[in-house]
C-alpha cells in the first residue's frame, strides 16, 4: 500500500522537477531574448523581468517541494549526532511536521493574499495579480503531500533521504 | 497609549520621514500622549508594493508611499500620475489640497485603508550620459531606465525614445558602461543616487510632478475614537506644509550640489510638443467618464 | 518576549534537524501568531523575498556551473590551472581564490561566486584527493572577494542607504585593495592547511604542455572574457552577464566540444533547479525573519546598547564590527545593509570615520556574515554544490574565517587600505 502511494509522488516529484526545469530553460531564453532586443534590434522589450520574476517563482517552490521528498534541504545536525536512534526518527517527525505545517500556511495565506490581489493588474504582464501567489500555493500543496508522505514511510519503516545522506526512496 | 508604526522607504532626514515624525510629535502634545508614531524609515519593513499589502492587513499602521504602486489598485490614483497633467508645483498643490484631491483620499477607502494627506514627490526630468535634451527630436532612439509602470513606459515610447525598465540599484552602472542612456528623476534623487556623476545632461522638461499620500490602515483608524480620528486627521494635514517646507530645502541642497559639480542643466525648452505627444497616452488610460471629468477639472484648475 | 518566542523556536526546529529554511518560517509564523498579527505577512515576505531580479544571478550562474562541469569546461579549466599553479602545495585552493577573483570582477554576488567557482571547482578538488569541507571552505570564504571587487550591488544599497551623499565610483575603487588583500591571506590560508594536510602535488608539466592545455581550455577562459568585457563595455547588465554564461556554456558544450549529451543537458538542469530552490527558499523565509527582527526594533535596541558603551573610537569601531558581525550571523546582506547604514554610520562618522571607508568595513563584515552559520547564504550554496552538512563545513572553516578576520581588522584599522586608491582619482 505505501509502496503503491510512495510511487504516486515519485511520479508527481518528477513531474514537479520538469516543470520547474522547463521555467529555468523558459528564463534563460527570456533574459537572453532581452539583451538580443536590446542591443540587435536596439528596442528595449519591457515585460521579460516581470514575466522571468514570475517563472522563478515557480521553479523556487516546486523546486523546493521536490526537495523535501528528496531530503536536499539543508539542516544543521548538530543534536542529532548525539541522540540515540529511536529519539532521532522522533525527532525527524516533529520536524516533518513543522515543514507541513508551514505548507499549510503557505496553501492558506498564499490563497489569502491571491484573492486580495486578484482585483489588480501586474505592471507590463497585464495579468491579475493574483498569479503572483500561484507557485507559493502550488508549492505549498506538493511541501504537504511530500513531508506527510515521509511521516507515513518513517511509521511503516521505509527510508526518507536527508541531506547529506544517501538513500533510495523511489 | 498607543504607538502607530508607519513606513517609509526613504531614509532617516529624507522630508517624508521628518514630516511623519513631525506629525508623530503634534499627535503626542494634541492627545497627551495618547498617541504617537514610530517611523519604519530606509524600507526596514519591505517596499512599497510590500507595505501596502501590509498595511491593509493592519499589521503596520501607517505608510508613506508613492502613487505609482496604486494605479493598477485605485483607478483615480492614475489621474495625478499621468506626464505633464500639472503645469507646475504650483498647480498640483491646488489640484491635490482641493476638491480634486479630496475625492481621491476617499478613494482609498474602498481598500482597507484612510488617506489622509498628499506630500510632495518633486517634479522628475531627462538626464542622460550622451548630450544635452533641448527637444523631442533629441530624445529619439535614446535608452532610458524608467519604473516598472505602465504608464511610464508608454509616456516615454510615445516620446521616441525606449523605456528599459531596471533595478533602481543598477542604472549608476548602466549609465556608466552605456547599457542605457539616462534614466529620469527629481533633483534628490539625481544628487543622492549619484547619477549626476556619470549622466551630465539634465533637461528641466518636469514630465511627472506626482504627489506621494500617507494613509492609514482602516483597521487602526477604526479602532480610535472619532475625537482621536479628527485629531490624526488634522495632524496629517499639518504634517503637509511642513513636509513642503523641507521638501525646497533638500530640492536646493541638492540642485547646488549638483550645479557645482558641473552638471549642464538645460532649461530652455518648449514643452509643448512634449505635451502634443502625450495624447495617445491620454486616449489609452483616460478611458472613463469619470477619470475624463478628473483631467477635466485638473485642467481648469487655475 | 517575543524575542524568546522568535529565537527560541528557531533554535529548538534548528537542533531538531529541521532544514534552515523552515527553521526561519516556521519561527517567523509562530512569533506573529504569538504577537497576535495577521500571519498572512510572513508569506508575503516569503514570496515577496524570492521575487527579486537581482537574485536572478543566482540560478544562471548555478546554471551555468552546472552545465560547465557536465559539458567539460571545467575539467579543462581546471587543468589549465593545474599545468600553472599545480605543482604548488594546495595548488588547487589557489585557483580557486584567484578564480574568485576573476569571477568577483563580474558578478559581484558572493552567493552567484560561491556556486560559479564551486560548481566548477569543489568536484574537481574531491576527485584530485582534497577533501570536500576544505573545497567547500575555501570556496565559501573567498566568494566574499566578489562584494569587495567593482562591480559590487552592495556598495550601490549602501550609498543609496546612506541617503546617497556617497560616490558609488568613489566606493567601487576603494574596495578593490582590500578584495586583493583578502584574496592574498586566504591564499596564504589555503596553502598553510594544505601543508598541514599533505594535499598533492604534481609535477610541472612543462611550457609546452601548458600550451595545449590553454588552447584546449581556450573556449572556457573567453567566457571570462565576454562577461568582463560584456558588462566593462555595456553589452549587458551585471544580472544579463549571468545569463549569457548560461547561452555560452551551452553553445560551447553542444557546438564546440559536443561534449554535452541531452541527457547531462536534463540533469544539469534538474540540478540546477535543486540547488537554485534550497538557497532562494532560505533568502526568502530570511525576509520573513528579518521582518519581525526589524518589527521588533532589534537593530535599533542594539545600537543604544552599544552607544552607551564607550567613546573611544578604536572600541566603538570594534564593538561595530562585533554587532555587525552578529547580526550578519541571522540575517541577509542587503537588508542589513540597509537597516543597519541609517543606524550605525552617523555613529562612525561622529567618531571621524570616513563614509567610504565605513561602506566597505561595512560590505566585508556583512560578507563575513553570509558564509556563517545559522543564516549563510553563501555557505549554505558551498555546502549544497559540496553535498556537505553545513556542520562538517564549520568544523574546519576556521583558518580560512581567520583569514577574513585579519582582512577584516586591517581594513578597519588601517583607513588608508580603503581611501588611498580613490584620492587617486580625484
Ligand atoms: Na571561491
Ligand atoms: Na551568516
Amino acid at each position: 500500500m505505501m509502496k503503491t502511494i510512495a510511487l504516486l509522488t515519485g511520479r508527481l516529484a518528477r513531474v514537479a522537477l520538469w516543470v520547474a526545469g522547463i521555467g529555468l530553460v523558459l528564463m534563460t531564453v527570456l533574459i537572453a531574448a532581452q539583451v538580443f532586443w536590446r542591443y540587435v534590434l536596439n528596442d528595449s522589450l519591457v515585460w521579460t523581468e516581470p514575466a522571468s520574476v514570475m517563472i522563478m517563482g515557480w521553479f523556487i517552490f516546486l523546486g523546493a517541494a521536490v526537495g523535501i521528498r528528496e531530503g536536499y534541504h539543508l539542516s544543521f545536525d548538530v543534536l542529532l549526532y548525539v541522540v540515540p536512534q529511536r529519539i532521532k526518527l522522533v525527532l525527524h517527525t516533529l520536524s516533518d511536521l513543522a515543514v507541513a505545517g508551514f505548507g499549510v500556511g503557505m496553501i492558506w495565506y498564499g490563497w489569502q493574499l491571491a484573492e486580495r490581489t486578484a482585483g489588480n493588474k501586474l505592471p507590463s504582464l497585464g495579468i491579475s495579480g493574483a498569479f503572483d501567489f500561484a507557485p507559493i500555493v502550488a508549492g505549498g500543496v506538493l511541501i504537504v503531500l511530500f513531508s506527510t508522505e515521509r511521516i507515513a514511510r518513517r511509521a511503516a519503516g521505509l527510508p526518507t533521504a536527508r541531506f547529506g545522506e544517501e538513500a533510495e526512496i523511489d | 497609549e498607543v504607538t502607530l508604526r508607519s513606513s517609509d522607504t526613504h531614509p532617516e532626514g529624507y522630508p517624508t520621514v521628518v514630516a511623519v515624525q513631525k506629525m508623530g510629535e503634534m499627535l503626542e502634545e494634541r492627545t497627551d500622549g495618547r498617541l504617537c508614531i514610530e517611523v519604519f524609515h530606509s524600507a526596514q519593513l519591505g517596499q512599497e508594493k510590500d507595505t501596502i499589502e501590509q498595511t491593509q492587513f493592519g499589521v503596520i499602521d501607517m505608510n508613506r508611499v508613492s502613487l505609482g504602486p496604486f494605479n493598477n489598485i485605485i483607478e483615480k490614483t492614475q489621474v495625478p500620475s499621468l506626464p505633464f497633467i500639472f503645469r507646475s508645483v504650483d498647480h498640483m498643490h491646488k489640484v491635490m489640497d482641493g476638491p480634486v484631491g479630496q475625492q481621491i483620499l476617499d478613494a482609498f477607502s474602498d481598500h482597507d485603508l484612510v488617506g489622509l494627506a498628499f506630500y510632495d514627490g518633486g517634479s522628475r526630468s531627462f538626464y542622460n550620459s550622451q548630450k544635452p535634451i533641448r527637444s523631442i527630436e533629441d530624445l529619439a532612439g535614446m535608452k532610458f531606465r524608467v519604473m516598472q509602470s505602465d504608464i511610464f513606459v508608454d509616456m516615454v515610447s510615445a516620446l521616441g525614445a525606449n523605456a528599459t525598465p531596471m533595478p533602481y540599484g543598477e542604472v549608476y552602472s548602466s549609465i556608466q558602461t552605456g547599457v542605457i542612456d539616462g534614466a529620469e528623476n527629481n533633483w534628490p534623487s539625481y544628487d543622492s543616487s549619484g547619477h549626476f556623476e556619470v549622466a551630465g545632461y539634465y533637461t528641466l522638461n518636469e514630465h511627472l510632478i506626482v504627489p506621494e499620500v500617507l494613509v492609514m490602515a482602516k483597521a487602526s483608524f477604526d479602532k480610535l475614537s472619532p475625537e482621536d480620528q479628527d485629531i490624526v486627521r488634522q495632524a496629517a494635514r499639518d504634517s503637509v506644509s511642513v513636509m513642503r517646507e523641507l521638501w525646497q530645502e533638500r530640492e536646493k541642497v541638492s540642485e547646488d550640489r549638483v550645479r557645482a559639480a558641473g552638471v549642464e542643466i538645460i532649461t530652455d525648452i518648449d514643452k509643448t510638443p512634449f505635451i502634443e505627444a502625450m495624447v495617445p497616452v491620454y486616449q489609452k488610460y483616460v478611458t472613463s467618464p469619470k477619470l475624463q471629468q478628473m483631467v477635466a477639472d485638473i485642467q481648469a484648475t487655475e | 518576549m517575543e524575542l524568546y518566542v522568535l529565537f527560541g523556536t528557531f533554535t529548538f526546529l534548528l537542533l531538531i534537524g529541521t532544514p534552515v529554511a523552515f527553521c526561519l518560517g516556521v519561527s517567523s509564523f509562530a512569533t506573529i501568531a504569538y504577537l497576535g498579527l495577521p500571519p498572512v505577512v510572513v508569506f508575503q515576505r516569503l514570496n515577496s523575498g524570492v521575487s527579486v531580479f537581482a537574485l536572478m544571478a543566482i540560478p544562471f550562474f548555478i546554471y551555468a556551473g552546472d552545465l560547465m562541469v557536465r559539458g567539460d569546461i571545467a575539467r579543462r579549466l581546471v587543468a589549465l590551472a593545474g599545468g600553472f599553479v599545480g605543482h604548488l602545495r594546495g595548488g588547487l585552493g589557489q585557483v580557486n581564490v584567484l578564480s574568485s577573483v576573476m569571477f568577483g570582477g563580474v558578478s559581484g554576488s558572493a552567493a552567484a561566486d560561491a556556486s560559479a567557482v564551486g560548481g566548477l571547482m569543489v568536484p574537481q578538488m574531491k576527485e584530485r584527493g582534497y577533501d570536500t569541507d576544505y573545497a567547500v571552505n575555501i570556496t565559501v570564504v573567498s566568494s566574499i572577494i566578489a562584494l569587495l571587487l567593482p562591480p559590487s550591488h552592495n556598495m550601490i544599497i549602501y550609498s543609496i542607504a546612506a541617503g546617497g551623499r556617497i560616490s558609488i565610483a568613489d566606493l567601487f575603487t576603494a574596495g578593490i585593495i582590500p578584495g586583493f588583500l583578502l584574496a592574498g591571506l586566504l591564499m596564504v590560508a589555503a596553502w598553510g592547511m594544505a601543508v598541514r594536510k599533505g594535499y598533492p602535488t604534481q609535477p610541472f608539466q612543462g611550457v609546452r604542455m601548458l600550451g595545449t592545455l590553454f588552447v584546449s581550455a581556450a573556449p572556457g577562459l573567453i567566457l571570462v572574457a565576454i562577461i568582463f568585457g560584456g558588462v566593462r563595455s555595456g553589452i549587458f547588465t551585471a544580472s544579463e552577464s549571468s545569463n549569457i554564461a548560461v547561452v555560452y556554456a551551452l553553445l560551447v558544450t553542444f557546438f564546440v566540444y559536443r561534449s554535452l549529451s541531452w541527457s547531462d543537458f536534463i540533469e544539469a538542469t534538474f540540478a540546477a533547479v535543486r540547488t537554485t530552490a534550497m538557497v532562494l527558499l532560505v533568502i526568502g523565509c530570511a525576509a520573513a525573519f528579518g521582518w519581525l527582527l526589524a518589527y521588533t526594533r532589534v537593530p535599533a535596541s542594539m545600537v543604544a546598547l552599544l552607544q552607551g558603551v564607550s567613546d573611544n573610537p578604536i572600541v566603538i569601531l570594534l564593538l561595530l564590527n562585533l554587532v555587525l558581525l552578529l547580526l550578519g550571523t541571522f540575517m541577509d546582506m542587503s537588508p542589513l545593509i540597509v537597516i543597519t547604514t541609517p543606524i550605525f554610520l552617523p555613529v562612525a562618522t561622529a567618531f571621524g570615520v570616513d563614509p567610504v571607508h565605513f561602506g566597505v568595513i561595512l560590505i566585508l563584515n556583512l560578507g563575513i556574515g553570509l558564509c556563517t552559520p545559522p543564516v549563510g547564504a553563501v555557505l549554505f550554496v558551498g555546502c549544497a554544490v559540496g553535498r556537505i552538512p553545513v556542520w562538517d563545513a564549520v568544523r574546519t572553516i576556521w583558518p580560512f574565517y581567520g583569514a577574513a578576520l585579519v582582512t577584516l581588522m586591517l581594513v578597519t584599522y588601517i583607513p588608508a587600505l580603503s581611501l588611498w586608491l580613490p584620492s587617486l582619482f580625484r
